[in-house]
């Protein structure tokens, strides 16, 4: 996915892989769908049945997938977003929300074995990693720091049942 | 007067102690949320949902108002000092706000936005007051096919209508309806799509889309477009506070942006970006100096961000009477209600009328506060922007677990936390609009409901879509909606060619 800079056309020609990837997900979810709507059962004693409402938005979204598609067919492309904080002129780097998803789905993972602190610290240290802090002590402590006194501010503040893991009894 | 006596009895309920503390929780977190990138009231709402479900709901509601107000507040100190709009809405305050906190205006700017904001916000609650219960006393006798279309016309104009891309807008709201399908069918008890998982029996939460798609979303795409190097704030000394020159420009831009912006707020028309933008064409054709404009006019400051919160207002008409939301965080404050088993509508003035009034009155009394948070505070706001984007994204991040997890104590809602998150990234990097799919999850279920009852009553003739007057009326609109803007362009189109 190099995008070169929206600066060019949006008319260029050319077909842009990625939006017919996009595309085809798309209109393949909607078949998805639709073949889910038929195991749903008809129902019984009604005369619109569970069945009705998801075969209109399976059919509509598989139809609008397939007009993206005809589009994206025809040269169309999209425009990234602008945000706040985002440099639409610097080069696209994946490495950095891909360790930021690493580093939530590992810590999800373990956040019931090791506990909410360590679970949270270590989606906490990915996302200041991945947004190019490299100060490794002062991440690591913030981090910790800031699970801790989320941890305690829920579960004694509030009442929520957040996991301890191996800390119970200490914190 | 009824709207009066119900209003003064609403001030008793937000007047007590508790109640102006909630509110003023409220607009701080707002401002608060408002001005930090990445965040936003919508995002915020979601996350307080599952801690503040031990509110009695009168104050939860209160802090909420405050923080939905709070949240366009915050939002313009952010575009004059940092040149960022952190929503469409916010483009034209960006534009010509920061021009003139470039020439050392930033006091100015700020002072003109957040007193436009001040009086488009409580002229915008007088009409709410005045306009509710009213449109409430009609609304009562809406049949459910007419319902149905309204929420018909509701998603075509939020999606279709206004958008870069209606084909976009609409593929949004349909991923968002396709999400409000998940779970256990209330009326028949078939489960729908659960894919065999005891956790989707109870349907995809709400709260794990928004967060999801919202701040999980936002951060993978922040981290892989961020901008290098340091970030160019504006300093200000002292105060937001404006000259007398700075007045006499002002005040009639605020009142003509309010005259825009509310109506376009109350119709379900999708949001505040037309007002801003027509309030900005209006001041520079009514202006005596139009070279100004694009260098740092104040009348280009002060009528889109009066726009901009009148419309704010506006939306929480058909939100109240209706029920029926128009922008994200409308249609995340119409879940709140459902969580607190009420439906807004025109039967809620009637059952909850305790609530609904403390909740309007709470509007006039968070504006004021919000007056007093924003003018001295200024430079307090404005120190907030320095925050470094890692820890603030890291903790943007480590909220949103705890808020998706306290749900249910489950990881499997993580999962789906990261799975929205995704798909959030590929919604910005491939210019999907958000807010339909948002109103798509919310208000799916209810105009699935609404579809049933209407064809159940008609015994399965679906001619009841076009047969009773009203509902074919506004089965039109919503057809007029998504195509004569089509045809609009094609012959423009055709004309440049």
């Amino acid at each position: 996915m190099t995008q070169p800079p929206p600066t060019t056309s949006p008319t260029r020609p050319g077909i842009s892989v990625p939006d017919l990837l996009v595309a085809l997900a798309l209109t393949a979810l909607g078949i998805a769908l639709l073949l889910g709507s038929f195991q749903i059962p008809f129902g019984i004693n009604a005369v619109v049945g569970p069945r009705v409402f998801p075969l209109i938005i399976s059919v509509g979204l598989t139809a609008l997938g397939l007009l993206l598609t005809i589009s994206v067919l025809r040269g169309g492309r999209a425009e990234p977003a602008a945000e706040e904080d985002t440099d639409m002129e610097a080069p696209v780097n994946l490495a950095a929300p891909g360790i930021i998803l690493g580093g939530f789905l590992l810590g999800a993972a373990v956040l019931t074995t090791a506990g909410f602190v360590i679970g949270t610290a270590i989606m906490y240290f990915s996302v200041a990693w991945a947004f190019g802090e490299r100060r490794i002590g002062l991440m690591a402590g913030v981090a910790l720091a800031v699970a801790l006194v989320t941890y305690e501010a829920f579960t004694r503040g509030l009442g929520l049942n957040l996991p301890p893991g191996f800390l119970k009894g200490i914190i | 007067m009824d709207s009066l006596t119900s209003l003064m009895s609403g001030f008793e309920t937000a007047l007590t102690p508790l109640n102006l503390l909630w509110a003023l929780i409220g607009v701080t977190l707002g401002t608060l949320v408002g001005v930090l990138p990445g965040i936003g009231p919508a995002l915020t709402v979601a996350l307080l949902l599952p801690v503040t479900a031990k509110l009695p709901p009168v104050s939860a509601f209160i802090m909420f108002a405050g923080i939905y107000y709070g949240g366009m507040f915050g939002g313009s100190t952010t575009s004059i000092l940092l040149n960022t709009p952190g929503e469409s809405a916010s483009i034209i305050t960006a534009l010509e706000g920061n021009k003139m906190a470039r020439k050392g205006r930033a006091a100015a700017a700020l002072a003109t936005a957040a007193i436009g904001s001040f009086i488009a916000g409580t002229i915008g609650t007088l009409l709410l007051t005045f306009a509710a219960p009213a449109i409430a006393d009609i609304a009562v006798q809406i049949t459910p096919s007419a319902k149905f279309a309204l929420i018909m016309l509701a998603f075509v104009t939020i999606s279709a209508t206004f958008g870069g891309s209606p084909l976009r807008g609409l593929l949004s709201l349909f991923l968002g309806l396709g999400i409000g399908l998940v779970g256990t069918d209330l009326q028949s008890g078939q489960a729908r799509f659960a894919m065999g998982r005891p956790e989707l029996l109870d349907g995809i939460d709400f709260i794990t889309v928004v967060i999801g798609l919202f701040a999980i979303g936002e951060t993978l795409y922040v981290a892989s477009r961020l901008r290098k190097g340091k970030f160019n704030v504006i300093k200000l000394e002292g105060g937001a506070v404006m000259s007398k020159e700075d007045w006499r420009r002002s005040w009639g831009p605020w009142l003509r942006g309010t005259a825009l912006g509310f109506p376009f707020g109350a119709i379900p028309a999708g949001g505040a970006e037309i007002p801003t933008f027509l309030s900005y064409t209006l001041e520079k054709r009514l202006s005596k100096h139009p070279e100004e404009f694009g260098n740092g006019a104040i009348e280009g400051v002060a009528g889109p961000e009066a726009a901009n919160n009148a419309s704010a207002a506006g939306v929480l008409v058909p939100l109240l009477t209706l029920g029926l939301p128009t922008s994200a965080t409308a249609a995340i404050l119409l879940a709140a209600f459902q969580q607190y088993g009420l439906q807004p509508g025109p039967l809620l003035f009637i059952t909850n009328g305790d609530l609904v009034w403390g909740l309007i009155a709470s509007l006039y009394i968070g504006n004021v506060m919000l007056l007093a948070l924003n003018l001295p505070l200024a430079p307090v706001w404005a120190r907030l922007l320095l925050i470094p984007r890692p820890f603030l994204y890291a903790g943007i991040l480590v909220f949103s677990t705890v808020g998706v997890y306290s749900l249910n104590n489950s990881v499997f809602d993580l999962g789906l936390l990261a799975l929205f998150g995704v798909i959030g990234y590929g919604m910005r990097r491939f210019d999907f609009p958000v807010t339909p799919a948002i109103i798509g999850v919310v208000l799916g279920p209810t105009a699935e409901a609404q579809f049933r009852t209407a064809l159940q009553q008609s015994n399965g003739d679906f001619s009841i879509f076009v047969r009773q007057p009203f509902t074919a009326f506004l089965m039109l609109c919503a057809l007029a909606a998504l195509v004569v803007p089509q045809i609009l362009k094609f012959r423009a189109a055709r004309r440049a060619a």
